[in-house]
């Protein structure tokens, strides 16, 4: 592999201070001409962060940015684009009413005598797209089209600005493989023009794919950069969480007395065409997995349990006494809990504050006529801030603003709250990062040992085989096996979840 | 596999485009109603020239006002003050020309100047503090109002030589007879509120479709934050187009008061909702990034089949044109509504 040393971009000392928090802390930065540089770090590591400086989003304290030999101040996005860098952001950030041509052309769009030149921008959309492999209509909205579609459409109108930094900001994480690879073509093409690629991402095996070079940020400050081929995949992951991997995930399960008393007693559960009909029982103390593809039914399971939708058969007790549920609020108050799927949509309150986040469920059980104090709330929010070590400088930061798994750890905070018997966590650690992750479940086991019960839902096989105590693998929308957890192993839940399923992916 | 959907390209297809769906809502349900006077009414003359200028002449101040509303609602705001600056306009000119002896030109364009003015700090506001549009105009609609009654809280007509000359001219429709020009009969003319409503709708045109300018308001309608991150000029384009709307509503007042040839502190109440939905009729979306100028045009013409149908018809109480246009409303509401959820649907099964 060769590694040019032309350098195109270098940004020294670069330093961002939001209120509380020291975003980024004297980061170099170094792209050279015709390579793919991995900007690799946890989520809060300050990847983004650098980025934006990048592309005028965001205006740095310190530090310079030299681009081709030239110092540049960059105020608006509209700068970094005449200069040249151009982004590719992870959700897609074009317009959805517009047709795929004029997303591609839209504010640079060609004149001709005195109006727009729609002929010619369709001529050179369709042309630049069929480059790109995808022969498709660029007149019609690209809000009818996928989103790896719309995810390409934004790097023709990125490559098309004559850009000479291409930032690609987790580009696959909605793509599938197919569609990944050919972006890894486009990318190559690129680069063997000169430009010089910014890739963020969190699949290591891409970085390792496409990537020239890598460099790593932790909590706002660099690591080091290394050439591809100086560094393993171990060290690498060490360097971005700073901590060893097998300390992580150094959990233990959470001892299983047998003879504990059943918490959660379910039999005949069904919603015609979601789940079929499902019995569990689930014991104090125990932590119940649910393994099985995305549309298995354990999404369904969980919320037929919650009562986020009503099971039109069967029955749930709980601690022997009948729930008889009709809403979410009639759950809670038989001391169950759930944490949705998607925390960004069923989960946080992106506007509220951490607190007013964690008060919300204690609040729901206790109805609005006893409104909790300020100083009970207070002492409440700080009280799970420290215990889940929510990384914030207080209680009255917006959630929104948090990373994705202090996001997590403030959902959790709710339901510990209203100190529930049974905890239903679905997927609490889809889309965070290595370190929050092992956090999380550390926790789950933690609330187990003190006799909370839990289900925990997650398409990831080893999470679910390191923590629980019995695995109920899902198939199909009915209950396919259930496992003890102690000497599970991934393939004896990928046979049961394959059966009848050959040729589907797991996981 | 990306999904290579088949290329189509052909006339037809860019023709049918999704795109303009709303528009051929909008022209399907008045050909529809326009039939439906026709087979009523056409032997008492629904169906002759004459009514249709006559639509067009009492709506024109309506209609010009929708072209700065659409654009407006394009970039997914609302602007409520826009009756009470038409009337503001109608004020100045009156009190102006009337009360003060000043030339009606110097009226006009001090009302041009106020109206677009107070546009602009409106879009600044709405950009720059943030406010929501709803907010920020209908303070614009009370102080325009406050103004007008401070102005007078009578009625002032106008009586002017070159208002008298404007409000009547008209241009009448001709057709070739044994190699002479005469008049149509019944007789079809088009005023200068026409005429300014046409020119109006012209401009909007090419203004929505053969500029930067234009564009940036669909982007900005269809995600702002996207529009801001593609580097377009969201500030520049939404203050303008708010200053846009102003000059409209100015444009709108002069109509009216050469239709009226008066200026009252109360005229127009309630129109500002009359101009919005039009827009609606005509496939403007409220939720921002959708909507065309000749889809409000026939927006216009559908609102004012209603009340004609009702003339013709005359035993109908008028008011039951208010209820015609609400269910309208309610229908072209519905009609957003589903072409949404059905576009979300396919994303999703995709």
């Amino acid at each position: 592999m060769c590694l040019s040393n032309d350098v195109l971009l270098k940004m020294t000392g670069m330093e961002i201070e939001f209120p509380g928090v020291k975003a980024l802390d004297g980061v170099d930065f170094t792209l050279r001409r015709g390579e793919i540089h991995a900007l690799l770090g946890e989520n809060g590591a300050g990847k983004s962060t650098l980025i934006k400086c990048l592309t005028g989003v965001h205006r740095m304290d310190a530090g310079s940015i030299v681009l081709d030999g030239q110092s540049i101040r960059l105020t608006s996005p509209q700068d970094a684009q005449r200069l040249g860098i151009s982004t590719v952001y992870q959700e897609v950030n074009l317009c959805p009413n517009l047709t795929v041509a004029e997303n591609i052309f839209i504010g640079r769009q060609p004149m001709r005598r005195g109006g727009i030149d729609w002929k010619t921008i369709n001529a050179r959309s369709s042309e630049l797209m069929r480059r790109m492999g995808m022969d498709i209509d660029v007149t019609l909205p690209l809000s009818g089209y996928s989103i790896a579609v719309q995810q390409m459409v934004s790097i023709a109108r990125a490559v098309d600005i004559n850009a000479k930094v291409l930032i690609l900001d987790e580009p696959t994480s909605s793509l599938d493989d197919n569609e990944v690879r050919r972006l890894f073509d486009v990318m190559r093409e690129l680069k063997k023009q000169g430009m010089g690629i910014i890739f963020i991402t969190h699949f290591l095996n891409q970085v390792f794919e496409v990537c020239d070079r890598i460099t790593v940020l932790r909590n706002g400050h660099l690591v080091n950069e290394w050439g591809i081929t100086d560094i393993s995949r171990l060290d690498l992951v060490t360097s971005m969480i700073g901590k060893d991997m097998n300390e992580i995930y150094n959990l233990k399960k959470a001892e299983q007395r047998g003879d504990a008393p059943v918490v959660l007693a379910a039999s005949g559960l069904g919603v015609p065409g979601k789940v079929e009909s499902i019995s569990l029982d689930v014991r104090e103390g125990e932590l119940v997995g649910f393994a099985g593809l995305l549309g298995s039914g354990r999404t369904e399971t969980a919320e037929m349990l919650f009562c986020v939708q009503r099971p039109a058969r069967g029955s749930v007790s709980m601690r022997g006494k009948p729930v008889g549920a009709r809403i979410p609020l009639d759950s809670i108050k038989r001391r169950m809990a759930f944490c949705p799927e998607d925390r960004k949509r069923d989960g946080i309150v992106a506007d509220l504050s951490i607190r007013e986040n964690i008060v919300l469920a204690v609040q729901a059980t206790r109805g609005f006529m006893k409104p909790m104090s300020m100083a009970e709330q207070q002492e409440l929010a700080d009280k799970y801030i420290r215990l889940l070590s929510i990384a914030t400088p207080d209680a009255e930061k917006k959630v929104g603003e948090l990373s994705g798994g202090n996001q997590q750890k403030v959902i959790l905070a709710r339901w510990m709250a209203t100190q529930p018997d049974l905890l239903i966590l679905d997927e609490p650690t889809r889309g965070i990062d290595v370190g929050a992750k092992a956090e999380i479940q550390r926790l789950m086991l933690d609330m187990c040992r003190q006799g909370m019960s839990i289900i925990f839902i997650s398409s990831e096989l080893d999470e679910i085989i390191r923590c629980s105590n019995r695995i109920i693998v899902m198939r199909d929308l009915q209950k396919a096996a259930e496992l003890d957890g102690e000497g599970c192993d991934q393939s004896a839940i990928l046979s049961i979840i394959a059966d009848e399923e050959t040729g589907r992916e797991a996981v | 596999m990306l999904k290579a959907e088949p290329r189509r390209q052909s006339a037809l297809t860019r023709i049918f485009n999704p795109k303009y769906i709303m528009v051929y809502a909008t022209l399907g349900v008045f050909l529809v109603i326009y039939l439906f006077g026709a087979l009523m009414y056409g032997d008492k003359g629904f169906t002759t020239l004459r009514t249709l200028t006559l639509m067009f002449s009492d709506n024109a101040y309506v209609g010009v006002s929708a072209v700065g509303m659409t654009m407006v609602l394009i970039t997914g705001g609302i602007d409520l003050s826009v009756a009470a600056v038409a009337s503001l306009t109608g004020m100045f000119v009156a009190y102006g020309v009337t009360v003060l002896g000043l030339d009606p030109w110097v009226c006009v364009l001090f009302s041009l100047a106020v109206g677009t003015a107070l546009g602009l700090v409106m879009g600044a506001a709405i950009h720059y503090l943030n406010v929501p549009p709803f907010i920020t105009t209908l303070t614009g609609m009370f102080m325009a109002r406050g103004v007008c009654a401070l102005i007078s809280r009578e009625s002032i007509s106008i009586d002017n030589p070159t208002i008298d000359y404007l409000a009547g001219l008209k241009w009448y429709i001709m057709r070739l007879q044994d190699g002479e020009w005469v008049k149509l009969k019944p007789v079809a003319y088009i005023n200068l509120s026409v005429l300014i409503f046409i020119a109006m709708i012209i401009i909007g045109t090419i203004i929505l479709q053969k500029t930067r300018f234009g564009r940036n308001v669909y982007a900005i309608g269809g995600n702002e934050q996207s529009a801001r991150l593609m580097g377009l000029p969201v500030a520049r384009t939404k203050v303008l187009v708010y200053g846009f709307n102003g000059l409209c509503s100015v444009l709108s007042g002069i109509a009216y008061a050469l239709y009226v040839k008066s200026g009252w502190n109360l005229a127009l109440q309630g129109s500002e909702l009359d101009v919005i939905s039009c827009c609606v009729i005509g496939g403007v979306m409220l939720s921002g990034g959708v909507g065309y100028m000749q889809g409000m045009l026939l927006g216009v013409l559908l609102k004012a089949t209603i009340p004609a149908i009702i003339t013709f018809n005359g035993t109908m109480n008028s008011w039951w044109a208010k209820i015609f246009t609400g269910l309208l409303l309610l229908l072209f509401i519905i009609i957003q509504r589903v072409v949404v959820a059905s576009s979300d649907r396919a994303k999703k099964t995709e």
